[in-house]
């Protein structure tokens, strides 16, 4: 498993470097009517859609919303996780059981339902969307992290560094951190799968911050038409969410094995 | 002893029940914008002072937060949901007629995935490494790296434009409602059977399994006899979280199919800003997930009394 699935990112990797180099990414919104609905060739490989527009180019920048949602998941949903976990573990007794209570309901919230409220009040949009990944999945990493720790507390390692007076934040760095990545790795894999599925089905319902941008979800809704006369304008989108999302989760398993 | 677990339930559900709506009251009250002045600005009139206080009354905007809610909360429980900013209709009837699509696809959906996924759960534990094992995992991954709306068109495809075999916009409530429960199903399916294998592979694995194969016992008859109780007791654990996820699962599928369900309307009013609808929504979401979660409990404890 480990050697081909690496051999496939990296040819993923450098085929789209290497097809961004030398085709160049052409304007995704240069509307030409003369050339509506081409089929693939040389400068456009995977032709145009209904207004003239370059398919490949909008597939490729509508990896761009998708990216931005990923990494403001992963830095607020890990960095509020780990605090809250830490806070169960560590903090005083009445904040415990609080923040535990809380973490545990927030496990049954469905996100895509928390997106639509949120949409509501604070309008559609990338961060609309990263905030409601926040507020459902930073759970999991704390209740993880707090169990993670109540097991180590009970370690002959940790009570012999506690003896040999490590300080706490020491020997927290020291014992907790290489034991908690390969959790915190496996998490974060399906996270970042469900930020980049959470951004393509807001998208579709038509809640992605400005139609205009290039976004996978967006472009699936709009090519919906063309779904029996033209099927590449559907599939092309749903094929690079379906690999972004199962590169995700490999790179962040893979993450997980490697520091285990 | 049995009423006091009872009561303890209850008090916890209604407990987390009345902390979720509370704070999805403040959160949309601390809302940008002013409800009336966005529902005045629709019609583009000029409103006297008077006018707009009448509908603060009316839509129960006035006084304090506590009390705004507790009125809220009143009307609530007493069926009278408000009006909708938008259609001038009562909510209350808007869900009525809506939720029973909404119920459909997301009952029959599970309901289609709990005895699928039994079923491929149980094959995939008599024979690992079969196709029931491999196909239940693929499954699993899929269901992670594709976007359900996604397959939903391509269910659209095939089963409605390719094979004709339903009639999927035009045909009767029935007909509208397949495909929708197909999609959610597919998307449970294949978790639900990989944690009812994991409840036969225990079985597989103890000695009174081996006993039985020793008395001479088939190995499908000897896992069905000893694993069917392991199986649904690993099923039922995982089908508590399941259905409370269904509300996001349904949505999709209202939408990609343009059955007049409950979601379909909440999309529309997120996009026109529609409060009215956002409050009872949030609350019977919160009700279902609640009720859903403390259900499963009481129903885990009520089959193995050895789990706390």
């Amino acid at each position: 498993m480990r050697q081909p699935s690496l051999i496939l990112i990296g040819m993923i990797v450098v085929g789209i470097g290497s097809w961004i180099l030398t085709a160049g990414l052409n304007d995704p919104h240069s509307i030409d009517l003369a050339n509506r609905l081409a089929k693939p060739s040389v400068g456009a490989p995977l032709g145009t859609d209904h207004l003239g527009r370059d398919l490949a180019t909008r597939v490729v920048l509508g990896i761009v919303p998708s990216l931005t949602a990923i990494a403001m998941v992963l830095v607020g949903g890990i960095g509020i996780g780990v605090t809250a976990g830490g806070v169960i573990a560590l903090g005083p007794p009445a904040l415990r059981g609080a923040v535990a209570w809380l973490a545990e309901t927030v496990l049954a919230v469905p996100t895509l339902v928390t997106a639509l409220v949120l949409s509501a009040i604070f309008g559609a949009g990338v961060w609309t969307v990263a905030m409601a990944l926040i507020v459902t999945s930073w759970a999991p990493y704390a209740l993880t992290i707090a169990a993670l720790f109540d097991r180590i507390r009970g370690e002959t390692y940790w009570r012999a560094s506690e003896a040999l007076g490590t300080t706490l934040p020491a020997a927290l760095w020291r014992h907790m951190l290489p034991n908690a990545w390969p959790a915190i790795g496996a998490l974060a894999g399906a996270d970042a799968g469900r930020a980049v599925i959470l951004v393509a089905s807001l998208g579709f319902i038509g809640l992605s911050a400005d139609t205009g941008r290039p976004e996978w979800g967006a472009m699936i809704y709009e090519y919906r038409v063309f779904l029996f006369t033209e099927p590449r304008l559907v599939l092309a989108p749903v094929i690079a969410c379906a690999l972004v999302t199962t590169l995700l989760h490999l790179l962040f398993d893979r993450q997980g094995d490697r520091r285990r | 002893m049995r009423i006091e677990v009872a009561a303890r339930t209850l008090g916890r559900l209604v407990l987390s029940w009345l902390a979720v709506t509370a704070a999805a009251f403040v959160l949309l009250r601390l809302m940008p914008g002013d409800p009336i002045a966005i529902f005045l600005d629709q019609l583009s009139v000029q409103a006297s002072p008077e006018t707009v206080a009448a509908y603060r009354t009316q839509w129960g905007l006035d006084g304090s937060l506590l009390g705004q809610f507790l009125r809220w909360l009143l009307g609530f429980l007493t069926l009278d949901w408000g009006v909708s900013f938008e259609t001038g209709r009562a909510v209350s009837e808007d869900f009525a007629a809506r939720l029973p699509y909404s119920a459909a696809i997301g009952f029959g959906g599970m309901a289609l995935a709990v005895l699928g996924g039994y079923g491929l759960g149980f094959l995939a534990a008599l024979r690992p490494h079969g196709w029931a094992d491999v196909g239940s995992r693929a499954l699993v991954v899929a269901g992670q790296a594709l976007p359900a709306f996604a397959v939903g068109l391509v269910l659209l495809w095939v089963l409605g434009v390719q094979l004709r075999w339903i009639n999927v916009f035009g045909g009767g409530p029935v007909e509208r409602v397949v495909l929708p429960m197909l999609l959610v199903a597919v998307f449970s399916i294949g978790s639900m059977a990989r944690i009812t294998r994991a409840g036969f592979m225990d079985v597989k694995a103890s000695p009174y399994f081996r006993t039985a194969l020793a008395k001479g016992r088939s190995t499908t008859g000897a896992l069905w006899h000893h694993g069917r109780a392991s199986g649904a007791l690993a099923l039922i654990a995982a089908l508590a979280p399941e259905l409370a996820w269904i509300v996001g699962g349904t949505a999709v599928a209202e939408i990609v199919f343009a059955v007049p369900g409950v979601s379909e309307r909440v999309v529309q009013a997120v996009n026109n800003r529609d409060y009215a609808i956002l409050q009872p929504y949030i609350a019977l979401v919160a009700l279902w997930v609640a009720v859903v979660l403390q259900a499963g409990r009481a129903l885990r404890h009520a089959l193995d009394p050895r789990l706390a």
